[in-house]
């Protein structure tokens, strides 16, 4: 049953290729006006099937890192890597609502993120289970096993946003990508020293 | 026996598993970060990203059949890998080094193999398991010294391909003593190039690489920001890009 559920998502996504446009009167406006928090960015109403799918693979992506980075502000050893546990968690909070409301704007389910990546190249690095697992160590351990399943997995995310540079259409959701390239790779530069010594 | 039906069960999931996995990616990837191979290097910014190319975003996608000996998998986007006249960081060992692996997806691992020239030097199994975390071996260099290149070798499962990471040694004579410095061969440190090469913006302070204490205050695009939350910089994360850590004040 589970297995047809995948097939199928993957033959929605893998089925036309065509673009899509969100009909006149529905577009998106930051919804920040009437609470503290800034307004979410909109994104525009022309996006194809790879916007979708690395918008709904993000979502999932991003709950993983909050969980993980999470785990690493409470329990690293150095300041380092706690700020950059924190700024990722907040960081990656702020996208997530932003990739969300692009979904509700396009019509878009939030999907099975799992799913998705399953039928995109394998075993995500990261899921429930790995990420409890890293509360049962502590100091320096704990501190090299968060880093490299941080490097590992916005590594991960790297990857998919390369993905949607070259076959996404939607600009700001090409841009963000170009943004999670940045971001990440510097994430990685910064984790990529504190494990092999500057 | 026993095995023969351990086949039978992983024959009868084949099915299954092709009709899920897309064609010709296989996207497990992997590269050793510490002692940072050639890949972490380029990502880390140690060799900039003009000399490393795509291994700078991707230093785990040096992808390629199994059974060669070199640092790209023959993968043409990471040639520069292969260039032993880049200013690679030698890390100075003594006969034993241990050595972790960073994956970006889990995926059956057939074995892991360490050579230096043609010499194995290093093996081990993967049981066409999962590979743990962390993934961290120790190896003995075999009696090699001074200046080597070690090839490590993820070889992966279910596929016909691996991934290749060089560290570049310098190993020291018996004991693991530190040896001399003659490691003339790494050169005078390029960072300067890679973490400093982001200009501050234009009519701006805030800049890339630099370390924001909470409650700080930076200018970008002729507003001023504080810094809501203690974190190191990153292109991306311009303060009107990262209302999450920047307040417009």
């Amino acid at each position: 049953m589970r297995r047809l559920v995948i097939a199928a998502a993957v033959l929605a996504l893998a089925g036309c290729g065509g673009e899509a446009v969100v009909p006149e009167g529905q577009g998106a406006h930051g919804h920040g006006a009437s609470s503290a928090a800034p307004p979410v960015p909109a994104a525009s109403a022309r996006f194809n099937d790879a916007d979708v799918m690395f918008v709904q693979m993000m979502v999932d992506h991003l709950q993983l890192g909050i969980s993980l980075s999470q785990v690493g502000l409470a329990k690293a050893t150095t300041q380092e890597a706690k700020d950059l546990a924190g700024a990722i968690d907040v960081t990656q909070r702020e996208e997530l609502t932003m990739l969300k409301s692009w979904l509700k704007l396009w019509g878009k389910p939030e999907g099975d993120g799992a799913n998705l990546h399953a039928a995109h190249g394998g075993q995500p690095l990261l899921d429930d289970k790995v990420i409890n697992e890293t509360k049962d160590k502590s100091g320096t351990e704990f501190d090299q096993l968060f880093l490299n399943l941080m490097t590992g997995h916005q590594g991960a995310g790297v990857e998919m946003a390369l993905t949607e540079k070259k076959d996404g259409m939607n600009p700001e959701t090409t841009a963000y990508a170009e943004r999670v390239v940045n971001t990440r790779q510097g994430q990685i530069s910064q984790m990529l020293k504190i494990i092999g010594g500057a | 026996m026993k095995l023969m039906r351990k086949t039978a069960l992983v024959m009868a999931a084949v099915p299954a598993i092709v009709f899920i996995t897309p064609v010709g990616s296989a996207s497990a990837h992997g590269y050793v970060s510490s002692p940072a191979s050639r890949s972490a290097q380029c990502a880390r910014g140690d060799v900039s990203v003009d000399l490393c190319g795509q291994a700078k975003y991707e230093p785990q996608s040096a992808e390629g059949p199994k059974g060669l000996k070199n640092c790209s998998g023959a993968n043409g986007a990471f040639a520069p890998l292969d260039n032993d006249g880049l200013p690679w960081k030698v890390t100075n060992t003594g006969q034993t080094l241990s050595l972790t692996w960073t994956f970006t997806a889990r995926h059956a691992t057939r074995d892991y193999e360490y050579f230096i020239g043609g010499t194995r030097v290093g093996y081990v199994a993967g049981n066409n398991q999962q590979p743990t975390n962390p993934t961290t071996h120790t190896i003995n260099l075999g009696g090699f010294s001074g200046r080597q290149k070690l090839y490590a070798i993820w070889n992966i499962g279910d596929t016909v391909n691996a991934f290749y990471s060089c560290i570049d040694l310098n190993i020291g004579g018996g004991g693991g003593t530190t040896p001399p410095p003659t490691t003339t061969t790494t050169p005078p440190p390029t960072t300067t190039t890679s973490s400093t090469t982001t200009p501050p913006p234009a009519g701006g302070t805030w800049a890339a690489n630099t370390s924001y204490a909470t409650g700080s205050t930076v200018t970008y695009g002729g507003s001023t920001y504080r810094c809501r939350q203690a974190h190191t910089s990153l292109t991306g994360w311009e303060p009107p890009n990262a209302a999450a850590l920047w307040e417009k004040v």
